[in-house]
């Protein structure tokens, strides 16, 4: 019996020694097989075997980023992946770097500046002066934040009209015109509606910005040395009060040109489908347009006769260099020469047709495609949005605006609304 | 059930050959052999790389896994312990640590600009303060590492200034001039000098931080330094704060100003005397029991909590509710045994439960559009669902109803099959008609295996967060300003107080998170209380 | 009189598997309205799954806009999910199928392990343990991604092949569901009377042997519904799957579709719901082939009541 039990011990002695021998041995040899930052040891005597430059972005900026990273890779002799990160990017990227297992660079909106560099998540990039000179101006304010140039941008556009020349074969000098063809087409029966932009229950501040600058509404004013003054909130002063009276004519309880029931689901499908005459969206909704048929235009979003133009937001897209990844300087490399490069600019225009933020290859695109000029020209007098966690702004005007539309009081709805931002940046 | 401690059987007559605790058969015995040793070799061979990180709680842990597994594996004793102790194991490594560890976050201000230590964060914001000035030298690069020094690397940067041509050698202390002699330029960069050799830009790389993070000053006093800039180029530039330790504060070196920690909403910032704020960036410190204390004295809450909470409290009971006994029914109504295509019928049942909730919920949501959805079309109202609360709520519950009744469809369907078919058998050949048959001897049984389950099927629509952000996302808002809106339950509702402010905040959440558990489960354990006393009853 | 055999035939009974099926008003009384009711029930759950399917044919995607036929119909998400031009979809599909298949697994061996110690052994807190299992899962693990990710960080660091980016590392932090429907399976190992487990002990039969030859085969049908439940929930996890998983060649399907609709404002779900009926079609097999089990029942006792 002892003799048994001590080969049972002995067997299980073997076992476990085989194993221990292959594990030791793979967790050295795996560490070049594994594609991912996460297999070096903190001695750093393990050295990789593929100098890896991580990217993240989301799925469509990926597939565009392919070959560039494929070049640089060749050229610098290392491997370079490219990852899709599939649900909230930016809160992701900010938990992996602080765990030090996140990408060296991250692709992503200007909108994300002020939060990545609140938690410490991206290093500034050190553009040249004649570097800085060949962007777009705008775009680069953007991205410079504290004084500081946090990103360098590769692809900017503002909110465009959309028009059915089929239905509207005419562009409208201003916003009134918009309506009333709308309104006349709605009438003769050859539209559903006169105008999609999107609502929906809880609002889209960023989809009604046109009409909220052009009654000179603003979110927050500026101070002298252009940071956001965030006790001067707009949404009480006279502009916004104006145009909340604007859009509550034109909401549910009045035209019923703008209503909750489009929102950021049905706007698009809903203009392929041919019955509303005009949409207000960006690039993205063009290649479904294309599919459906439809012959369209793109112009800028005219501003209500006798009102100040019409300012979309600008939304601006760049590439940011992680403050914790693995390969800092690769990043940089990268970041700072690679994307300003104009071929590189080149091929994710192609990829995706958005106006590219070199100055020069946006002129040359811009001859080149109708689209893309459009595109660009309503970025080159957008407005930068505000440096401020979006919850704090864009909900509580988004749902204001919403409200107002479904017919509460305009006055009283934008003041409480006021003085929801006013209580959260407290 | 008798209470009494399991006692074994006599093994039969033979006297086993090989025993391991009490197994006997030989595939049996490999089994556990091979499952041991596994086990052994994996724990030797992770040890070795803990040790080297220094890792002592996760070594600590691996002893005391592989102990215990031993011990309960390899002798007679510990019988539950063998049962329970894989899923024991994973539930606590992968859901009770998180459950702790967001206790932990509770009681600090963790969250957007406060997530990493003091330290860090002052050498971050020292850091990105460094202002590139392009009046002063930039240079191509090349990093060298020394040749004689390979214990440790002492790197220097080979540089060429831009516009003069001239050769330096720039060190951590200082830089020096690199007679042209040493060094070998081609188009405007260096490629090889003497005593140093050139890295490529793998060996860059892999060099890290030492290289990124290094300066070579040129005026200390003032802050000036060159710095790299990916891997061949680097600039002069001005590091405009400057940390002091001991006095603990941030000073700006352009312009003067003194910033020192202050205590603002919850968050340490480096302030000016004036108020202002030399960066957003905070550290992550205890808040002690604040989180907990605010979400009582917050008024945004207060006004809207009782209504809520009710709200809340019925949507559970009705989830639970609906969906069972509509699952229950539609499994009695396949439950046939002459019915064919039964086997179809169940199959496509389980369908919208296999269809992504994002997506279901999303059709509902279209269905419920004022004048595109389907259910106006249909019934030719002209309803404004999603803008009035009360249809709001009900276009909710509707939704989680067809998102849940499948699951309770499957249990039921399963919990039917598996009643004792002599004890039902029995019943009717007493003469029992259907109907009572089903509500004095079936659904009896079926309710004892059951409740647990709707007991947790209770807590979780509880705090379902998905149906109401996918649906309505809380709405309809008043426009009040109020926290809670038409359809919002207590988790949503209170969810968006962490996430809204300047700035996403973790450790509000977490208080947020622990408050409502504690709710839920106060709550499941009463019912457990009910369901005991029913099963004693039965 | 004779009557002719057509006569008697009719008045023989129906019968089919060794059932007798009833026929005219009987068979309407007693089977027909089922089938009349199975297909309405089944038209309210199946509806918005046919908007699915059906913006998976409609090349511009959209589930919003009321009408079920698409105006025009293509197959090309259904190609490009196949082909894999695009994405690695089937890639995608495999790594979702293995993970779904041996989390499953591995749940319903724990689960049911776990339960019948809970049910048929008596140990000090025992109570407690139960209770706690199931108050551990009510807590909101909205937290949790943080703290698994900095644990599966530090585990790929010691673990090469377990940690971020890795299936298997996907799959352990899948585990601690594990013990999810413990409660469901107890329960059912308390309806079976204790005097089975008595008559095999007098038979000589040790706890194993109870556990895997008595009991086992007598919850048959929820060990397949659990199965089926931790499966289907595994294909839909993406939430976790979307911090750990960013490699293309680890992604699951989900993560991967999800993906692929976040960056996309075009509101084009074709590509999601293509995906969407393929991870269905699993599904619904797994249950087919699981429904034998499922109304297997259970064998009429050894046990005289």
């Amino acid at each position: 019996m002892r003799r048994l039990k001590l080969t049972m011990c002995s067997m299980v002695a073997v076992v476990s020694l085989a194993v221990a021998g292959c594990g030791g041995e793979s967790s050295q040899s795996v560490s070049s097989t594994t594609t991912d930052s996460g297999a070096s040891s903190s001695s750093g005597s393990v050295t990789r075997a593929n100098a890896d430059l991580v990217i993240w972005a989301d799925q469509k900026r990926a597939d565009a980023l392919e070959s560039v990273a494929k070049n640089f890779g060749k050229k610098n002799g290392i491997t370079v992946a490219v990852q899709a990160v599939a649900t909230n990017l930016d809160t992701n990227f900010i938990t992996a770097d602080a765990a030090g297992n996140g990408p060296d660079i991250v692709v992503q909106g200007d909108d994300k500046v002020s939060s990545f560099v609140q938690n410490g998540s991206i290093k500034p990039v050190q553009l040249s002066e004649s570097q800085k000179d060949k962007f777009v101006a705008n775009y680069l304010k953007t991205v410079t934040y504290q004084n500081q140039t946090w990103a360098v941008p590769y692809a900017a556009e503002g909110l465009v009209l959309i028009r059915n020349t089929k239905l509207a074969p005419n562009a409208p000098e201003t916003f009134d015109d918009l309506i009333s063809t709308g309104e006349s087409l709605v009438e003769s029966g050859k539209a559903d509606k006169p105008l999609a932009l999107q609502v929906g229950d809880t609002g889209d501040a960023f989809h009604m910005q046109p009409l909220f600058s052009s009654f000179g509404g603003y979110l927050f004013g500026e101070k002298s040395d252009g940071s956001v003054d965030t006790s001067d909130i707009g949404l009480d002063k006279a502009g916004a009060i104006a145009f909340a009276k604007e859009i509550s004519k034109l909401g549910e309880k009045g035209s019923k040109v703008l209503t909750r029931s489009i929102d950021s689901n049905n706007s698009i499908s809903l203009f392929t489908q041919g019955r509303i005459p005009y949409l207000i969206s960006g690039s993205w909704a063009l290649s479904d347009i294309k599919k459906a048929g439809i012959s369209y235009e793109l112009t800028t979003i005219p501003g209500f006769s006798g009102k100040e133009p019409a300012r979309p937001f600008l939304s601006v897209q760049a590439f940011y260099v992680a403050a914790h990844g693995k390969n800092t300087s690769l990043a940089e490399e990268f970041v700072d020469n690679v994307v300003s490069e104009s071929q590189t600019q080149k091929t994710l225009y192609d990829a995706e047709p958005r106006p590219p933020a070199l100055k020069s290859l946006l002129k040359t695109e811009s001859a080149k495609n109708k689209d893309t000029a459009v595109l660009a020209e309503s970025a080159a007098t957008a407005i930068p949005r505000p440096k401020i966690n979006g919850l704090v702004w864009s909900d509580p005007l988004g749902k204001a605006e919403a409200a107002i539309i479904g017919g509460a009081d305009p006055v009283s709805t934008m003041q409480s609304a006021a003085k929801t931002v006013a209580k959260s940046l407290k | 059930m008798t209470s009494r401690r399991f006692t074994y059987a006599d093994g039969p007559s033979a006297e086993p050959m090989l025993t391991l605790g009490r197994t006997t058969s030989i595939p049996a015995l490999l089994t556990k052999i091979i499952f041991l040793g596994l086990v052994l070799g994996l724990a030797v061979a992770i040890v070795p790389a803990l040790i080297s990180m220094r890792s002592w709680t996760m070594l600590a842990i691996l002893v005391i896994t592989v102990i215990a597994v031993f011990t309960i594996y390899t002798t007679r004793h510990c019988v539950p312990a063998k049962y329970l102790f894989p899923g024991t194991f994973f539930l606590v490594l992968f859901l009770l640590v998180p459950v702790i560890y967001t206790i932990q976050i509770s009681t600090t201000n963790f969250g957007d600009g406060t997530r990493a230590s003091k330290s860090e964060t002052v050498s971050s914001i020292v850091s990105a303060s460094v202002v590139r000035d392009d009046s002063l030298p930039t240079y191509t690069m090349s990093i060298g590492v020394s040749r004689h020094g390979d214990t440790t690397d002492d790197y220097v940067l080979l540089l060429v200034n831009s516009t003069t041509g001239r050769t330096y050698l720039g060190t951590t202390d200082r830089l020096s001039l690199m007679p042209t002699a040493q060094v070998t330029v081609k188009k405007g960069r260096i490629v090889a000098a003497k005593g140093y050799r050139i890295l490529t830009a793998e060996q860059v790389n892999n060099a890290g931080d030492a290289i990124t993070g290094m300066s070579v000053p040129v005026n200390a006093g003032k802050g000036v330094a060159i710095h790299t800039s990916g891997i061949s180029s680097a600039y002069t530039g001005t590091e405009n704060l400057v940390y002091d330790s001991s006095a603990d504060t941030i000073t700006d070196r352009s312009t003067g100003d003194v910033y020192s920690p202050r205590m603002v909403n919850g968050r340490y910032l480096f302030v000016d005397p004036q108020g202002r704020a030399v960066s957003q960036r905070s550290w992550l410190s205890s808040v002690g029991l604040a989180n907990y204390t605010s979400l009582f004295t917050d008024s945004s809450i207060r006004g809207q909590l009782l209504t809520t909470s009710l709200w809340t409290l019925f949507f559970a009971v009705f989830s639970v509710a609906g969906t069972f006994l509509a699952g229950l029914l539609i499994a009695l109504l396949f439950d046939e045994p002459r019915m064919i295509g039964r086997k179809v019928y169940r199959s496509l049942m389980v369908v919208p439960y296999a269809v992504p909730t994002f997506i279901g919920f999303l059709i509902w949501s279209t269905f419920f559009n004022k004048d595109f959805g389907l259910v106006n079309q249909l019934t030719g109202l002209h309803l404004d669902w999603f803008g009035n609360a009360s249809l709001a709520k009900i276009a909710v519950r509707t939704a989680n109803l067809w998102a849940g009744i499948p699951y309770m469809f499957l249990i039921s369907t399963g919990a039917l099959q598996s009643l004792p078919a002599d004890v039902v058998e029995a019943a009717r050949v007493d003469g029992a008609r259907p109907i009572r048959l089903f509500f004095q001897i079936k659904m009896p049984l079926l309710l004892v295996s059951v409740a647990p389950l709707l007991v947790s099927s209770f807590a979780f629509n509880f705090n379902n967060y998905n149906a109401i952000a996918l649906m309505t996302q809380g709405g309809p808002f008043s426009s009040d300003g109020s926290l809670f809106g038409g359809t919002d339950i207590l988790i949503s509702g209170i969810y968006r107080l962490a996430f809204g402010g300047s700035g996403a905040r973790f450790g509000l959440a977490a208080a947020v998170s622990v408050l409502l558990f504690f709710i839920t489960a106060l709550m499941a354990i009463i019912q457990f209380r009910y369901t005991r006393k029913l099963e004693e009853i039965l | 009189m004779q009557r002719s055999i057509l006569d008697a035939r009719r008045h023989l009974p129906h019968v089919r598997n060794g059932m007798e099926i009833p026929r005219g008003t009987a068979w309407w009384r007693q089977i027909g309205w089922r089938h009349v009711v199975g297909i309405g029930v089944l038209g309210f759950m199946l509806f918005p799954v046919l908007y699915v399917v059906s913006a998976s044919f409609n090349p511009l995607g959209s589930i919003a806009g009321g009408s079920l036929i698409p105006r025009s119909f293509t197959l090309e998400f259904y190609r490009t999910m196949v082909n894999g031009s695009k994405y690695p979809f089937m890639r995608w599909y495999g790594n979702t199928l293995l993970v779904a298949l041996v989390v499953a697994a591995c749940e319903v061996m724990f689960s049911t392990m776990a339960a019948y110690s809970f049910s048929r052994l008596r140990f000090r807190g025992r109570r407690g343990g139960l209770l706690s299992v199931l108050l551990v899962q009510m807590f909101p693990q909205f937290l949790s991604a943080v703290a698994l990710f900095t644990m599966m960080s530090q585990l790929g660091r010691v673990l090469p092949g377990f940690g971020l980016n890795t299936l298997t590392g996907y799959a352990l932090i899948l585990m601690g569901g594990t013990m999810g429907n413990v409660w469901l399976m107890k329960g059912f190992f308390d309806s079976i009377p204790h005097e089975i487990d008595e008559a095999a002990e007098i038979d000589g039969a040790g706890h194993v042997t109870i556990f895997v030859k008595v009991l086992l085969p007598l919850v048959t049908p929820i060990l397949a519904v659990n199965f089926l439940l931790t499966f289907i929930h595994v294909i839909g996890e993406y939430m976790l799957a979307a911090i750990f998983l960013t490699d293309d060649k680890v992604k699951t399907l989900a993560v991967g579709l999800y993906g692929i609709i976040e960056g996309d404002q075009s509101g084009n779900l074709g590509l999601f719901c293509a995906g969407s009926i393929l991870l269905c079609i699993p599904v619904v097999l797994l249950f087919l082939y699981l429904q034998k089990y499922i109304t297997s029942g259970m064998t009429a006792g050894a046990v005289k009541s």
